[in-house]
């Protein structure tokens, strides 16, 4: 019995030690940006229930379309041949050309779900998360 | 109303068209798949009753069981609603156990009894407020230790779940379930209150009572009280079962564990948990299929071993892998019970339960640690500086 609880005090203290190595969390920072966003729309739990599926599948699409992009950068452009360097050109415009439709596409439905002046205040809420964001990273460095 | 929707239809075809042709992979399922490794056990308690015969020959008893079980989407087919946005949508999932239960006799030979299985469940999210969710956990049990009969059962749900707000859901359902030692046809009622990534009472009748309190994102600790048990094939190697020859006969048993449970998220794909309680009941019971072989499909009530043993100890250690990128869920409340459904009614009816790692964690600020160009670089571009 003495033995069981030894063994589960270790257990207990090694896990609690790496959850506090373990790596950050891109998952709460969206969490938090969610939340964050939430309490600034007030939104009316009929609003909620269709906003947030929306939201969800547009920040899903647009995310995609970044990371793409960003690891098809990744290789850089020095060693690529004209038609590859064509091809990553194409991709950068038309994934800029498809990040603005699904902007236009899905603020469009997300208007229609919680009005003009909610919508608005999405994208204020966006712009202020980010500042938050960007000003942890600057004190971080200094 | 007619040519705005027409408008935004050709809008989406449009956008869609552009985003589709550069082929760009995203999460088909809002399931990841998960797998849960679970170790359970209870240490040796004598046998106090001795007037019995099988009392004697038994003496101690006590329970080792390993458990491996797994979920993983195998479709989801989201349907749009009349306005375009989509909310319904019906996941399919293929899940999977297999149970090694070490039931430790001191009297008798070791036995070891296992369990498997492969199941299909399908979760449908209506788009409004409910969820209708079916399960059908077939399973085979053995006693591979000495020779014995495989016998084939079917453990399965159907259950649904009414998201009055994100604070408060409520259950109806039926269950054919074997955690409580027998065949049992039982209604599932259940009820939670506080939303479900806070802290929140559950009450999942036949399967759990619990208190859930997350401390911070990582950390969870929950106190509960919920059934373990099964019915099994136990080899009749040690001569139990005296009044007839049969080579195998049925052992279930069920405990009724109430204890404190500690859930750590150690990074995105890894969580574990212990808990630890008293373990009370402590049901065991012997049946012969021969005498229960006039009503196939009831609950066995000829036995000819029953006893309620003394309450010990329990301790359960679980280590819970999640694989694979899932579609964002964050607020959908109906996607959250969906996930919430699927946990607390595991894979494989052994009611254990992979404490809700799908279920994104509560965050209250930002912090130094989280902010690193790995967690925002989807969010900032450079000219946001």
């Amino acid at each position: 019995m003495q033995r069981h609880l030894k063994i589960i005090i270790l257990l207990f203290l090694l896990l609690q030690s790496l959850v506090y190595m373990a790596q950050t969390d891109r998952d709460k920072v969206e969490a938090l940006r969610v939340a964050f966003i939430g309490k600034k729309l007030e939104l009316t739990t009929n609003e909620a229930d269709k906003f947030w599926p929306v939201y969800n599948e547009y920040n899903d699409k647009v995310k995609a379309l970044r990371k793409t992009v960003r690891q098809s950068f990744k290789k850089g452009v020095d060693n690529l041949s004209e038609k590859e360097l064509e091809d990553l050109y194409q991709l950068e415009i038309k994934a800029k050309q498809a990040e603005a439709e699904l902007h236009k596409t899905y603020n469009d439905k997300i208007k229609a779900i919680i009005g003009t002046k909610k919508t608005l205040k999405l994208r204020i809420a966006e712009d202020e998360f980010k500042k938050e964001i960007i000003k942890t990273i600057q004190d971080k460095s200094d | 109303m007619v040519i705005c929707a027409l408008f935004l239809f050709i809008k989406i075809t449009k956008a869609q068209t552009t985003f589709d042709s550069l082929k760009i992979k995203q999460p088909k399922h809002f399931f990841n798949t998960v797998i849960v490794i679970d170790s359970y056990n209870k240490p040796k308690k004598t046998i106090t009753d001795t007037l019995d015969f099988l009392d004697k020959r038994l003496k101690s008893y006590a329970i080792k069981q390993y458990n491996l079980s797994f979920y993983t989407p195998i479709a989801t087919i989201n349907k749009p609603t009349a306005d375009s946005t989509v909310t319904k949508n019906t996941h399919l999932l293929l899940t999977g156990t297999f149970m090694a239960l070490l039931p430790v006799f001191s009297g008798i030979s070791q036995h070891t009894l296992i369990k498997a299985g492969v199941g299909l469940r399908a979760i449908f999210n209506s788009g409004k407020k409910s969820v209708w969710f079916v399960d059908a956990s077939p399973f085979m049990t053995q006693d591979v230790t000495y020779k014995s009969k495989t016998y084939y059962r079917l453990a399965s749900t159907i259950v649904y779940s009414y998201n009055k707000s994100e604070k408060f859901n409520w259950r109806i359902g039926i269950t054919k379930s074997f955690l409580w030692g027998n065949r049992f046809y039982a209604p599932f009622i259940g009820f939670r209150v506080g939303r479900l990534n806070k802290a929140n009472l559950s009450i999942q009748f036949p399967r759990s009572i619990s208190i859930n309190l997350p401390i911070n994102s990582n950390f969870k600790f929950s106190i509960y009280t919920r059934p373990q048990g099964g019915m099994f094939n136990f080899s009749n190697h040690d001569s139990l079962y005296y009044i007839n020859n049969d080579a195998t006969f049925h052992f279930t048993r069920y405990e009724i564990n109430t204890g404190l449970r500690f859930d750590m998220r150690l990074s995105n794909n890894f969580n574990v948990y212990i808990a630890t309680g008293i373990s009370t009941k402590n049901n065991v019971t012997f049946y012969s299929e021969r005498a229960n072989s006039n009503y196939p499909r009831l609950p066995y009530n000829k036995y000819f071993y029953k006893s309620d043993m003394p309450s010990t100890l329990f301790f359960n250690f679980g280590l819970v892998l999640k694989f694979g990128k899932a579609k964002s869920y964050y607020n959908n409340k109906n996607i959250l019970d969906a996930i919430d459904l699927n946990n607390t009614i595991d894979a494989g009816d052994g009611n254990t339960n992979n404490g809700g790692v799908q279920l994104p964690s509560k965050a209250k600020k930002i912090t130094k640690k989280d902010a690193n160009l790995n967690s925002v670089q989807d969010l900032i571009d450079y000219n946001d500086y």
